[in-house]
């Protein structure tokens, strides 16, 4: 100890410990001799020394510890808001996004670090393939891994469920499904799985449970384990060799370092910050990752007696529900569902025993020989075209390229004790290298990824598309946030023409009035016809069975509609009702054929006619304004209909605009960080080289 | 030497700029999560002021315990002449009988504890531990006090008000009963919750 500080700084006074730090120790030393504190910090900090050579790759695993303290303490603060009942719990996810102060970013930060968990683990899993790190000794550090893995697929899939919107309940109703495949006993044990003949509240209240309280202890304690384990063998390395065979005089392995203050503070301290920099970005500015992260259909209540069009589920699944699909053949009579059920759970099954794959003498793809690089290239490419399928409807050539790329996926491991065998290696060196892939190489390896991943998928696209894009040309709106009079006008229409029927449930007449910048006097006397308070919600005294009757169906609240579709989408639709006697209310529209709903701008429109070309098909509608009809003239219809949309727009997510505001803030913030994280960590980390 | 002094003053400028800024970040990190604690716009909404139409109280009556503003239940007591000529009877009995501990607004600290002398309005909680004491408006003896000149007991711990909410010397509470921030409309609207005072 005293060496340290004798060489250590000339400029300071060798001083005495002051009184409080004096105390500081000797509390330190008591607890020590009762319960060895520091023996841990040596053993797992400050003398666990890690191979010096840890590049880019090595990032992975730190990170994902970072992202289970994030989702460990935003869910923690999500449970205090939210109500795990079927009733409740859409409408207790909007009121965290709108009535809980910072609500809304605590549950993008959760939603966004579903994702995450899974991007840093996915990369985390593909350095340990690449470098061999499941080999010998550290067979149980990979079985761990792959029991997180497990449990946090488990995990995602449960805290989807919670939120109860459409996707939450069809994704669950799929996957739970799958337990009926079973034969013999799966439709006892599908009944006995959700607790009610379909997926309902009992079925909700289960999932929460699992979700926050018992997968969340079986995950800590299996992080326990990984690392524990970890610590006991000491960690691979890109080069794949033991650090522990090269040891100094001091008994330290010569190209060890310690893993704190080294890696901690000075390598990976900047990677925390630059991913977090990244994970900002998403969480400020796209938390929806355009329906990737957070589907659309999910801002739609669940209604067990509606599917959505096309059910696929998170990005982190897709892959695996590629292969589910993929399986379409029946086998020994019985169902294919079960034998995808099987491909599905034996695609990640396959994975624990990986260690006992490989028989190559190497441990790291720099020493391996060609077969096994082509292997695990072609294993990544099957990997990423399976998740980009999983994310489309089926078509029957994009099921082929599924089932193709499922056969590539189980060779990489099915061939491996084959070509690992077979292959030519070369001899890695002593000491660890300090090399880097060249820029080329890696340009070069990245084209010839992306190449394979996208010439397949383009392929097979074509055909349905076509199909898909049957879809009307909208006419588009232009949305603006900080134009106050065009929300001032869209909520006066709104208030005016749709809150009778169509509640905004879940927003409040003071929020809104604030945002849009009315005083609430004004909101009072002006926009509220019922005696409601101005904190109050946005609702409407229409009975469901009144509605019903009026218009065969309840008419949906709309504080949504604008994140569930597009502006663009808005604005062709309530300029598209055309005359239509055939129709219950005489009207009809182009964009949502026979749709419920009468015309209520019709007034103020006019009459619309429409030239279907005699194809009796309303979306092939030629739409023509009768001139002289209406209230008010085409230009000022189209302008009082955009600027509801912008309302419509704003309301659906209030807090829009804020969230980047803040965002830059944050970002700029972490920039800093950024650079002074990583000065620090090129000036501290000289004393190792 | 140089070097080495340059090396250490650059080494200490960095952990310091880094710690500082480090610490910042934890902050600002911490907002969301402290923030979230406040009460929601669904719960101020719920504590929002309230309006009671009060044209129907007559003398000597009562209103309440209504379940009003915040939660908290209302007393709102329309005082006879006879109730307000014996409330400054005897100052001697009572622990503050001038009102001086903040338990009322301004306008409130006054003889009668009122904005106007009839109308009392008090938050129906004893100061002591938060039971609701129960009204006794009638002058008349009472088993827990011979010379009761109407007013509030709490069953709780016995602690005694009279009908300006003030303790009696000897109860458990040292402290008068809450006056709410309150204000009229007109003659008939009695707003609790919001004054000229805590209006934006």
């Amino acid at each position: 100890m005293s060496e340290i500080s004798d060489t250590g700084s000339n400029m300071e006074d060798a001083k005495k410990p002051s009184r409080f730090t004096s105390g500081l120790i000797s509390l330190r030393d008591w607890v020590n001799d009762r319960l060895p504190i520091m023996t841990a910090w040596k053993k797992h900090m400050s003398e666990y020394y890690a191979p010096k050579n840890f590049n880019f790759w090595y990032f992975f695993g730190v990170l994902s510890l970072v992202v289970l303290v994030i989702q460990l303490l935003t869910g923690i603060w999500l449970t205090m808001n939210y109500t795990a009942s079927a009733e409740t719990a859409f409408a207790s996810v909007e009121y965290i996004m709108r009535d809980v102060e910072y609500g809304w970013l605590l549950r993008y930060i959760h939603s966004t670090g579903a994702s995450a968990f899974f991007f840093v683990v996915y990369i985390h899993m593909f350095r340990g393939l690449m470098y061999g790190s499941y080999q010998r000794p550290r067979e149980l550090i990979w079985i761990f891994g792959m029991c997180i893995y497990f449990v946090l697929m488990a995990e995602g899939f449960l805290g989807y469920v919670l939120p109860w919107g459409q996707m939450s309940y069809w994704g669950a109703n799929v996957i739970v499904s799958l337990a009926g495949a079973i034969p013999i006993i799966g439709e006892d044990l599908l009944v006995w799985v959700r607790g009610d003949f379909l997926i309902s509240g009992a079925t909700l209240n289960r999932f929460f449970a699992l979700h926050v309280v018992a997968l969340p202890i079986v995950l800590l304690a299996l992080v326990v384990l990984h690392i524990l384990a970890l610590h006991e063998v000491g960690s691979n390395n890109p080069d794949g060799i033991d650090i522990k065979k090269n040891k100094g005089p001091d008994g330290k392995p010569l190209d060890g370092v310690p893993f704190h203050p080294y890696y901690t503070l000075y390598h990976d301290l900047a990677g925390v910050v630059l991913f977090l920099f990244a994970f900002c970005a998403i969480v400020f500015f796209a938390p929806e990752m355009g329906g990737y992260f957070l589907e659309i259909a999910n801002f739609q209540e669940a209604d067990p007696l509606k599917t959505p069009e096309h059910v696929p589920p998170v990005w982190y699944y897709t892959p695996f529900y590629s292969m589910l699909r993929g399986v379409t053949y029946p086998l020994f009579g019985i169902d294919a569902k079960f034998w995808g059920m099987l491909v599905m759970v034996g695609a990640i099954a396959i994975l624990f025993v990986v260690p006992w794959l490989d028989k190559s003498p190497v441990k790291s793809m720099r020493y391996k020989g060609w077969y096994s690089r082509i292997a695990l290239l072609m294993f990544v490419v099957s990997f990423l075209v399976l998740g980009v399928l999983g994310t489309q409807a089926v078509s029957p050539a994009k099921t082929l390229l599924a089932q193709i790329m499922t056969v590539i996926y189980f060779t990489f491991f099915v061939a491996m004790p084959w070509y690992t065998r077979k292959e030519i290696t070369t001899q890695p060196p002593e000491r660890v290298t300090g090399r880097w892939i060249s820029i080329p190489q890696l340009l070069g390896s990245i084209i010839l990824l992306v190449l394979l991943v996208v010439l397949p998928l383009m392929l097979v696209s074509g055909s349905a598309e076509a199909a898909e894009s049957g879809n009307i040309d909208l006419d588009h709106v232009a949305t603006d946030y900080d134009d106050k009079s065009s929300l001032q006008l869209g909520f006066k229409t709104y208030m005016n023409y749709c809150v009778s029927c169509h509640a905004l449930g879940y927003a409040r007449y003071e929020r809104t009035a604030d945002d849009l910048e009315i005083p609430h006097d004004m909101v009072l006397e002006n926009l509220i016809f019922d005696d409601s308070l101005i904190g109050e919600l946005i609702e409407n005294a229409i009975s469901e069975d009144d509605a019903k009757n009026w218009f065969g169906a309840t008419p949906p609240d709309l504080t949504l509609a604008g994140r569930v579709h597009t502006p663009d989408w808005l604005y062709t639709y309530l300029r598209s009702f055309y005359n239509d006697p055939t129709r219950p209310f005489g009207t009809n529209n182009k964009v949502y054929p026979n749709v419920g709903m009468p015309n209520v701008f019709h007034g103020l429109q006019g009459d619309l006619l429409c030239d279907d070309h005699g194809t009796d098909d309303p979306t092939q509608c030629e739409l023509s304004h009768v001139d002289g009809t209406g209230s008010m003239s085409v230009e000022e219809f189209d302008s009082t209909v955009a600027d509801l949309v912008n309302f419509m727009y704003y309301i659906g997510e209030p807090i829009r605009s804020r969230r980047q505001e803040i965002g830059v803030w944050v970002l700029a913030f972490l920039a800093v960080l950024y650079v002074l994280t990583t000065i620090l960590g090129r000036e501290f980390a000289k004393d190792y080289h | 030497m140089t070097d080495d002094s340059t090396n250490a003053g650059r080494r200490r400028f960095l952990v310091g700029s880094t710690s500082v800024v480090g610490a910042a970040g934890a902050v600002g990190a911490a907002v969301p999560f402290v923030g979230s604690w406040n009460p929601s716009a669904k719960a101020r909404a719920a504590g929002a002021p309230v309006r009671i139409d009060i044209s129907g109280l007559q003398d000597g009556e009562m209103l309440g315990p209504i379940p009003a503003w915040r939660g908290r239940p209302i007393f709102i007591i329309k005082r006879s002449a006879e109730v307000l000529s014996a409330l400054n009877e005897d100052p001697e009995r009572l622990t503050d009988p001038d009102s001086n501990d903040p338990e009322q607004p301004e306008y409130a600290k006054n003889e009668t504890r009122s904005r106007t002398p009839k109308l009392l309005v008090l938050v129906g909680l004893c100061p002591h531990l938060f039971c609701s004491p129960t009204p006794h408006i009638e002058l008349r003896p009472q088993p827990f006090d011979t010379e009761w000149r109407g007013g509030f007991f709490c069953p709780c711990h016995g602690s005694r008000f009279d009908l300006a909410g003030r303790v009696y010397s000897g109860s458990p509470s040292s402290r008068n009963m809450q006056v709410p921030p309150h204000s009229l409309e007109g003659e008939n609207i009695l707003v609790i919750g919001i004054d000229e005072e805590t209006a934006a």
